[in-house]
């Protein structure tokens, strides 16, 4: 009682609900706050999907035979591939790959039949538009396995003497959003966390208010943190918000502990609160810090493997990765939400993230203490 | 009601359109704008006629900013005709010059490149654009600084600029609401004379808003507003008359006692209002010989000593005060709730402890010096003026004093700390009013009280007491819960002031705590800081208003950064060199044309129907004056050495600096 009353006295205090007034009045960053992540997690979620699927697959079959028309619908019928036309011959397919109208290109010879039936190598061709290198590669894996099969099915002596049983872990569908929508949610915080503190700073400094609290006896470490727990507080909404989101609409699941993950996504935010103060301590204007954020968050989020994965990045880049907290940030989201991982896995990363932290805030409290001279 | 039939019968007058309503340029007939529940301007009729320059001038929140806007074609009337021109505002809007009380210019751009902005949007033809910019340049004496960036002016240099560039392209009509907020005393004078040749020489048509007094002095004609009505419009003239009283100026040592006697103990009616102006009382009498000799058997009575007492002319300022307090719109003042009991230094009785203490203090940005070499002593319970033209290094000096700014040499000692300025003990003792910025627009008046109040560790229990204070002080009673961005910056300034005090500081620094608050709410501002400096309270102030800083114990003058003069007002004046001469004549702009033709523009300047010429030798230059003058048919009225005022005084200094430095420049 006693202490809550020294509290509600405390210069602390007066700087809290300083803050909670500006928040509340402020409608723009509850709205930020709100709707860009959400959209954001749909939009990666949904759209971002490295599956190949539906590739427009023009045929010319000069063999014309059941034998050949199955081997079609072989390669179409996983969906991988649709076939969208059946041009007369090779030359006018080839200009329909050139134009991009069609991905890739099945040309089935008319002795093709033949060939199969007297046991000689049965040869087809297949033209991919590689433009897009990733898909090309896919297509071709794709194509080149279906037709493998097809051709086992048709002479079963030919059996591979090692039959691999792979067994899939944590993510039997292979669904790809499950791994897209943990990275997105550490992208989403990462971003949310960093403008909005910036902005909790720098709109003091653009409306020239931040000398004015500078002169009171308010310690720079009061400031800040009068800054901070407010934010923190709506942050942890956020997270809350785009775990429903990604447990609603993706059906990503929940394996490991709610506060664990809770205390973890509290630990970032921390981070991403001190990465935003750095960035309004050295700029001048609004402007400026949202652009600076540009070049720290982007490299952030594109090291992290929120997206694109870790692994297949270069050496350097990997190594470079280890001095980036989101990477850790978004490797705990995964293990805990989809492997169910415990502190007992997850300890580097609680070490990391700590320490960025820690490093973080203490800088930017130094920093706003001599940023006026 | 009854406001109603009185604003209809006024419409009806104004509509009949006589002969000399042709000649009108803006025709205003029952202007109203409402926002949301709040009435702004309720029925307002004015017509301005080509060529005049016209003030309105009113307290605060009076709805002069909501005409303006209105005027400028910014913003839609809620009810009422308003044409420009002979067409709608927002049609005639490339024929108005519109200067909005912030600075409307691109900081990062250069003088030229803002110019030739403005030329391009306004779709100036290239060649009448280059000679329209040398022309303006050459006025406003900025055709040296063509390259620099419009951010690294000061604010006088700044508001001309922006002049410029609402003439470049021409207008028919300048609209200029309190262009000269902040501005120096020294470019105050250079663009009201800009204002008046662009008048009287090219039949711009000027309306003008100014919360200077003796600037409205300078305009054809006059419209008194508040509570969104225009209460009274003549000419200064016809409104000094239609006061129906005479001015006697009392100047006294005692001038607090003084006042106090002369409005509490005067029983007849003779003695109409005291007002205290600079270094002098100003009284009102209704009839001069009785007043007089009420004054002088008052001041007998109680043993005051009345130098001189002459007769004079009200001025502008006695009218709107008087008027002002006629409708009770005067803010009242209220005795501060002190819990603290006084400064407890002064009473220890330590005179050698200076509350505020700089010696050889020097300040660089680069290679550019602000500050040199500024020493500076306040004690407690002074008053301390720190006084210099825009750009002069009082702001930075301030910045350096109260430890936001690191110092490149010198000592500095606050509140008797020497070495750790920046501990939150010492800034608990300190009230600090930044320029303007100093409460959160998207709080509420209370919130922002609450959090001062708060953040500098005054009792709970002893907050809602302080808070009250200020609100009331404020008048501001029932609107506590209104954001504070909503406010009038004349208001916000008076809320600011507050919160900055509400700790009982032993230490004020107040930076231009009253620019852009009109004249009676100056002088509440004035009593207070009065009031806090007799309770102990050391105060340093800057302002650029000359003759609310004769109230300062103390002051100095700081020029490019060096303090040149300093010393008590008195002082200072008594050491000006020359004489100031004050001519009253019939046409003073062609006069003073003339007599600038002759000598140093500065010497010369315009106060309402008379001008003040400053002579170095006037038993040799008074002839010359006057056989200038005769040789120009122009009538002398009267001729007469007058004291110098501390706006003459600084002027003085500040152009003759100026003039000796100016060899020195390529």
């Amino acid at each position: 009682m006693k202490l809550l009353r020294r509290l509600i006295e405390s210069r602390f205090w007066a700087l809290t609900v300083k803050e909670i007034g500006q928040i509340l009045r402020n409608k723009q960053l509850i709205f930020l706050l709100v709707f860009p992540p959400t959209i954001q997690l749909l939009i990666f979620g949904l759209a971002l999907n490295p599956d190949v699927q539906n590739l427009k697959l023009g045929v010319v079959d000069y063999s014309n035979t059941p034998m050949s028309r199955e081997l079609v619908s072989a390669l179409t019928a996983n969906g991988v591939f649709r076939v969208d036309r059946a041009p007369p011959n090779e030359q006018i397919l080839g200009e329909q790959v050139r134009r991009g109208e069609i991905i890739t290109g099945l040309v089935i010879p008319p002795t093709f039949n033949r060939d199969l039936k007297s046991d000689h190598p049965a040869e087809v061709q297949v033209l991919i538009d590689a433009v897009d290198a990733n898909t090309a590669g896919i297509a071709s894996g794709y194509a080149a396995q279906i037709i493998n099969h097809f051709s086992q099915q048709l002479a079963p002596q030919n059996q591979a003497p090692i039959e691999t049983q792979v067994t899939i872990l944590y993510n039997p569908g292979l669904i790809s959003s499950w791994f897209i929508v943990p990275g997105v949610l550490g992208l989403v915080l990462n971003l949310g966390s960093s403008l909005v503190s910036t902005s909790a700073i720098v709109r003091e400094k653009d409306t020239g208010t931040l000398e004015q609290l500078l002169m009171t006896p308010a310690a720079a470490w009061e400031i800040i943190l009068a800054k901070v727990v407010p934010l923190f507080v709506l942050l942890l909404g956020e997270v809350m918000l785009a775990v429903t989101v990604a447990t609603l609409v993706f059906h990503v699941p929940f394996r490991g502990n709610f506060f664990l993950f809770m205390g973890f996504s509290g630990l970032y935010i921390c981070v991403g609160i001190g990465i935003g103060f750095l960035l309004a301590t050295v700029s001048r204007s609004q402007q400026q810090a949202i652009l600076t954020s540009f070049f720290i968050n982007l490299p952030l989020i594109q090291l992290s493997g929120a997206i694109a994965p870790i692994e297949s990045m270069p050496r350097f880049f990997q190594i470079l990765s280890l001095f980036n907290p989101l990477r850790h940030y978004v490797k705990v989201v995964r293990g805990v939400l989809l492997k169910g991982n415990g502190l007992e896995v997850l300890y580097p990363e609680a070490i990391a993230l700590t320490a960025f932290a820690v490093a973080l805030l203490a800088i930017s409290t130094y920093k706003f203490r001599t940023q006026l001279s | 009601m009854t406001q109603k039939t009185v604003t209809n019968s006024q419409i009806t007058e104004v509509r009949p359109t006589d002969p000399a309503a042709s000649d009108d340029v803006i025709r205003v007939i029952g202007l109203h704008k409402h926002y949301d529940r709040v009435a702004a301007v309720q029925g307002v009729d004015f017509s301005v006629r080509r060529g005049e320059v016209f003030g309105l001038i009113g307290p605060d929140g009076a709805g002069k900013t909501t005409t303006f806007h209105i005027l400028g074609g910014v913003m839609e009337a809620t009810a009422g005709d308003v044409q420009v021109l002979g067409q709608p505002p927002r049609d005639a809007r490339l024929k108005i010059g519109y200067l909005t009380q912030q600075f409307s210019l691109y900081l990062d751009l250069s003088i030229d490149e803002n110019l030739r902005y403005v030329g391009g949007l306004r779709q100036v033809p290239d060649r009448q654009f280059s000679e329209r910019r040398e022309k303006y340049l050459r006025l406003m004496n900025l055709e040296k600084f063509g390259d620099r960036l419009a951010g690294e002016l000061s604010g006088g240099m700044k508001q001309k600029l922006a002049l410029c560039c609402a003439l470049v392209s021409q207008p028919q009509v300048l609209l200029l609401d309190e262009p000269t907020t902040g501005v120096d005393p020294v470019s105050r004078r250079e663009f009201w004379d800009v204002l008046a040749a662009l008048s009287s020489e090219e039949g711009v048509t000027i309306v003008v808003a100014t919360p200077y007094l003796d600037e409205a002095e300078r305009c054809n004609r006059v419209a008194l507003m508040y509570d969104g009505q225009i209460q009274q419009i003549g000419t200064p003239a016809e409104l000094r008359n239609s006061l129906g009283l005479h001015r006697l100026e009392v100047h006294t040592p005692q001038l607090q006692a003084a006042e106090q006697v002369l409005t509490t103990l005067s029983e007849s009616d003779a003695i109409v209002d005291v007002q205290t102006f600079g270094d002098r009382l100003d009284v009102l009498v209704s009839d001069p010989q009785t007043g007089e000799s009420q004054v002088r058997e008052l001041f007998r009575q109680n043993h005051l000593q009345a130098d001189t007492i002459e007769l004079a002319e009200p001025t502008l300022e006695n009218v709107f005060v008087t008027r002002l307090r006629q409708q009770g719109s005067a803010p009242e003042f209220f005795e501060f709730p002190r819990s603290r009991g006084g400064n407890r230094n002064v009473t220890t009785g330590s005179s050698s402890d200076f509350a505020i203490y700089s010696h050889n203090l020097n300040r660089s940005f680069g290679s550019f010096r602000a500050v040199k070499n500024v020493n500076v002593e306040v004690r407690y319970g002074e008053i301390f003026g720190l006084l210099g033209a825009n750009g002069a290094g009082k702001t930075t000096t301030i910045k350096m004093l109260c430890g936001l700014l690191p110092i490149s040499s010198g000592d500095i000692s606050l509140g008797g700390e020497r070495g750790n300025l920046r501990s939150s003990e010492l800034r608990r003792r300190i009230g600090y009013m930044s320029q303007k910025f100093t409460l959160y627009d998207d709080l509420t008046i209370l919130q922002n009280l609450e959090f001062y109040s708060g953040v500098y560790g005054v009792p709970r229990r002893l907050r809602r007491e302080k808070i009250d204070w200020v609100i009331a002080t404020c008048g501001l009673d029932g609107r506590e819960t209104m954001l504070t961005g909503q406010l009038p910056g004349g208001w916000k300034q008076r809320v600011a002031f507050g919160a900055s005090v509400m700790h009982e500081p032993d230490i004020l620094f107040l930076d231009e705590p009253t620019s852009g608050v009109d004249p009676l709410a100056r002088r509440q501002f004035w009593k207070l800081i009065n009031d806090f400096a007799r309770n102990g309270t050391a105060v340093l102030v800057t302002t650029h208003y000359l003759e609310e800083a004769e109230q300062c114990n103390r002051m100095s003058f700081m020029v490019a950064g060096e303090i040149v003069t300093e010393g008590s007002p008195s002082q200072i004046k008594a050491s000006q060199p020359g004489q100031l001469i004050e001519v009253v004549i019939d046409q003073t702009q062609a006069a003073s044309n003339l007599l600038k033709q002759q000598m140093e523009s500065w010497r010369v300047s315009i106060f309402a129907d008379r001008l003040h010429i400053v002579l170095d030798d006037p038993d040799r230059d008074i002839p010359i004056v006057r056989s200038l003058l005769k040789s120009a048919n122009l009538t002398i009225h009267s001729l007469r050495p007058i004291p110098f005022s501390l706006e003459d005084a600084f002027i003085g200094v500040v152009q003759r600096l100026a003039q000796s430095a100016t060899p020195e420049e390529p």
